[in-house]
């Protein structure tokens, strides 16, 4: 098709209006633009501002969740802490309850304590070794400050110890700084009792209680306690001695059996 | 009254068995630790009345006597009267009340016990402590530190339970 001469006219006056303006442009330009530039800059400003404000607040959302992973390694870590103080804490006992059975002139087996007398009468334990580790009915258990009680019952992988602060217990003991005898009983409140002391002993506060060794279950001069207090019963021919026994047997975690 | 499920009887009263002789030791104060056992057998007696409270306390009871070394059935016998006698009383007990289960629960341990120890006074061996002397010394202070360990358990108790009329009848 071929063009018109208005439109070609048209085309004409539009190139040359066009490279009028090129070629004059200079300073129209430069008013255009700085005019374009004032009007836009406001929101330049904005958006300049907003894209900071982004930027500022990206790394505090990085930052909040470094936060929450260093606050979890922390938790972590104080967990480990108390972890390691209660391993330390069990490190410690341990070592001294080696130390203790390397010392004592017996044949011993470690146990734990797993598991107490449920009532407030009795105060008995149950350890986690039995019969399958040798051990045997009426045998001491000791712990590395002194006395605990004796093994009553024996199953395979479990075993019970009467403790000597059971009223069902008796054990013949000497007050170590005199040589007095006497049969220290357990009480239901957790304390001990020597009775059948002699009227003209003088046993006194602080007096170191050890076992006699008199009968086959207990064997002599095993630790049992402290003296905190003496009396005499009234109508009775003998004195008693309140004993606080060297261990303090309602927070036992380990014992040591002999063989 | 009250209706439970006998079998969630039983189970509570060896998951406080077991509690109280795992862990309860390490919290004992002037050598008593509170009597859950207890406070479970007085909580089913009151709410569930005497037959629940006797059936209970038997179970619990002979559970404990497996743990202890007296003779045997001393503290089967001594809850299961204790859950019976706590039972009759239910009806004329405020039972939502915490002092009221408090008073209760002193009272009832004074009374297990003292029970305990006649029976062991009458069938065991001879006490080296006298009951006067055992009163003061083991029973006064297993009775408060029960009695106020029961508070919170009662209203655990309640809540676990949302008392209401159930499906299952004793």
């Amino acid at each position: 098709m071929r063009a018109k001469k208005s439109d070609i006219f048209k085309a004409l006056v539009i190139i040359s209006v066009t490279t009028l303006l090129v070629v004059n442009s200079k300073s129209i330009a430069n008013q255009s633009r700085v005019k374009f530039v004032d009007f836009i800059s406001p929101v330049l400003k904005t958006v300049k501002t907003a894209a900071s404000s982004v930027r500022a607040i990206i790394p505090f959302a990085t930052l909040r969740e470094e936060n929450r992973i260093l606050r979890e390694r922390i938790n972590l870590l104080n967990r480990r802490i108390d972890e390691l103080k209660v391993l330390s804490a069990e490190n410690d006992r341990l070592k001294t309850l080696l130390a203790f059975r390397k010392s004592v002139p017996y044949s011993t087996i470690p146990a734990q304590v797993i598991g107490r007398d449920p009532t407030n009468w009795s105060n008995s334990i149950i350890i986690d070794k039995g019969s399958l580790n040798g051990l045997r009915e009426n045998r001491p258990v000791l712990f590395t400050k002194g006395l605990v009680g004796r093994l009553i019952e024996i199953g395979r992988t479990s075993a019970k110890v009467l403790l000597i602060t059971d009223p069902n217990s008796k054990v013949g003991v000497l007050i170590e700084r005199n040589r007095q005898g006497g049969i220290l009983a357990g009480r239901p409140d957790g304390r001990c009792k020597v009775v059948y002391i002699a009227l003209d002993s003088d046993v006194a506060p602080g007096d170191k209680v050890i076992t006699a060794g008199f009968g086959s279950v207990f064997p002599k001069d095993i630790m049992v306690g402290v003296v905190t207090r003496v009396g005499k019963e009234p109508g009775r021919l003998y004195k008693y001695a309140i004993v606080k026994t060297a261990e303090d047997l309602s927070k036992l975690e380990e014992v040591l059996c002999i063989r | 009254m009250y209706k439970i499920n006998r079998f969630q009887i039983y189970l509570i009263i060896l998951a406080v068995l077991v509690l109280q002789a795992g862990i309860l030791n390490s919290i004992k104060i002037f050598g008593a630790k509170p009597d859950l056992v207890l406070i479970s057998v007085i909580f089913f007696a009151l709410f569930f009345g005497s037959g629940a409270g006797l059936e209970s306390g038997l179970i619990a009871g002979f559970l404990q006597d497996l743990f202890a070394f007296d003779f045997f059935f001393a503290n089967t016998l001594t809850l299961g009267l204790t859950g019976f006698i706590a039972g009759l009383i239910s009806n004329n007990f405020f039972k939502d009340s915490s002092r009221a289960e408090f008073l209760a629960v002193v009272f009832f341990t004074i009374w297990s016990m003292s029970l305990h120890y006649i029976f062991i006074w009458l069938f065991s061996k001879p006490l080296s402590i006298s009951y006067p002397e055992f009163f003061i010394s083991a029973v006064i202070p297993a009775g408060l530190y029960t009695g106020l360990v029961s508070i919170p358990l009662h209203k655990i108790f309640i809540n676990i339970y949302n008392l209401k009329e159930a499906d299952d009848y004793l």
